[in-house]
């Protein structure tokens, strides 16, 4: 059987770079959330909410990573 | 520098000054007690009750909103100890140190009491409420000026340089003007030194104040009708906006409705919105205070501008100097019983 490494590779970068994206995003947020949890320590839920929100990021490219790999099979 | 979470924090603090409807509430307090009341249920409580134990009245007040505009300056020094932007913010917060040096020279120029001199300080700047104490309690402005010397006071060296031209004329505004060209240029000379997008912030809005204090000058030298070229020597230099010559030109105007009309193209043409009675008369101070309040406001309005850079930090600092300083106004105008007219027009608006 002849594997086309594009499509692991394709899958890797749509999944990395979605990780990528979420991470920086979270480390803003995350500190932001941090500052303002250190003066007004009842915005803790709303905080792990909005840092949270960037994980959709990592999960959309899970999903077409996935979607990418089921041509493998 | 990352100001995610510096910033997070000022703005989390910004959350806590008092809006507009409680300010109005302090104004339309009877008296001096229902305030201390009022003020007992904000922000400034944990300062008021302590400040309660030892003073009382206007004392208390004065003493409290003081510890507290410290303690929130501090605490935003602390956030960026040890990154560029603490420099740039530094320069920002020596501004009241310059205003405090001026009040206890001028407080010592006609023998006001140490107690009173002190009632007028802001010690948001490097010389803190125990230098402060020492400095007021100085017998006379030579001293001030040596002991500031003797501890290595950046800003004792423009005062040193011109006292004997203080001593001669006995005028106060030698050594005031010495002391802002001085700060103003060591400002801008940092500020230009420094390519980021802070540094760039912070020259707007020392030019922003050079032409405030330049356009106060030509106002008061009409109205007092000095010499031209006498008046040159107290420009400020360094603006890009009103540089000598635009200065110049506004003073050839002659008159104050001369200098409202010149005025007119430039971000200061809200000045011709002065009352006319107020021009004939020429009553300075109004034009005073409303360039007083658009500093305040430009400063304040950069809550709205890059929410990662210094801006938030120095629009925080100008909103807190304009609430403590508004209650402190509020607070006197009650206990010297004057009226509400009075009291809105001594407060700074924004």
């Amino acid at each position: 059987m002849v594997v086309d490494f594009g499509i692991p590779i394709g899958a890797g970068i749509a999944f990395g770079l979605g990780a990528l994206g979420t991470g920086i995003a979270q480390s803003k947020i995350g500190a932001a959330g941090a500052g303002t949890i250190a003066e007004k320590p009842e915005t803790f839920g709303l905080m792990i909410i909005l840092v949270a929100i960037p994980e959709t990021l990592v999960i959309l490219g899970f999903v077409v990573a996935s979607m990418i790999m089921i041509m493998l099979v | 520098m990352e100001y995610a979470y510096v910033n997070a924090r000022i703005r989390a603090m910004k959350s806590r000054l008092l809006d507009r409807s409680l300010l109005e509430q302090f104004i339309n307090k009877p008296d001096l007690d229902s305030l201390i009341a009022e003020l007992e249920k904000t922000a400034y409580r944990e300062e008021m009750e302590k400040a309660g134990i030892l003073f009382s009245g206007i004392t208390r007040i004065e003493v409290a909103i003081r510890k507290d505009l410290i303690r929130s300056f501090r605490a935003i020094l602390n956030f960026i100890k040890g990154e560029d932007a603490e420099t740039l913010l530094t320069i920002i917060l020596h501004r009241w140190d310059i205003q405090n040096i001026k009040t206890i020279l001028r407080g010592k120029k006609i023998q006001a009491s140490p107690s009173e001199i002190f009632e007028c300080l802001i010690p948001a700047g490097e010389l803190d409420e125990a230098a402060l104490t020492e400095l007021v309690k100085q017998p006379d402005v030579k001293a001030v000026i040596d002991l500031l010397a003797t501890w290595g006071f950046v800003y004792a060296r423009p005062l040193t340089l011109n006292f004997k031209e203080f001593s001669e004329t006995r005028d106060m505004l030698v050594l005031e003007y010495a002391l802002d060209t001085f700060y103003y240029e060591d400002a801008l000379s940092v500020v230009k030194s420094d390519e980021s997008e802070d540094a760039r912030i912070l020259k707007r809005m020392i030019i922003t104040e050079i032409d405030v204090n330049n356009i106060k000058t030509v106002l008061r030298v009409i109205r007092d009708r000095i010499d031209r070229e006498e008046a040159r020597r107290y420009f400020i230099r360094g603006s890009t906006e009103f540089d000598e010559e635009k200065l110049l030109s506004l003073m050839k105007a002659g008159t104050i409705e001369g200098v409202l009309k010149k005025l007119e193209q430039t971000p200061y043409q809200f000045l011709t919105k002065v009352p006319p009675e107020y021009v004939a008369v020429e009553k300075i101070s109004a034009f005073e205070k409303e360039l007083e309040n658009y500093l305040v406001k430009k400063a304040i309005s950069q809550f709205l501008g890059d929410p990662l850079s210094i801006a938030i930090p120095i629009a925080y600092i100008w909103a807190k100097y304009t609430e403590v300083t508004n209650i402190r106004v509020i607070a006197r105008c009650k206990a010297a019983g004057m009226s509400e007219q009075d009291l809105r027009e001594a407060l700074i608006s924004v």
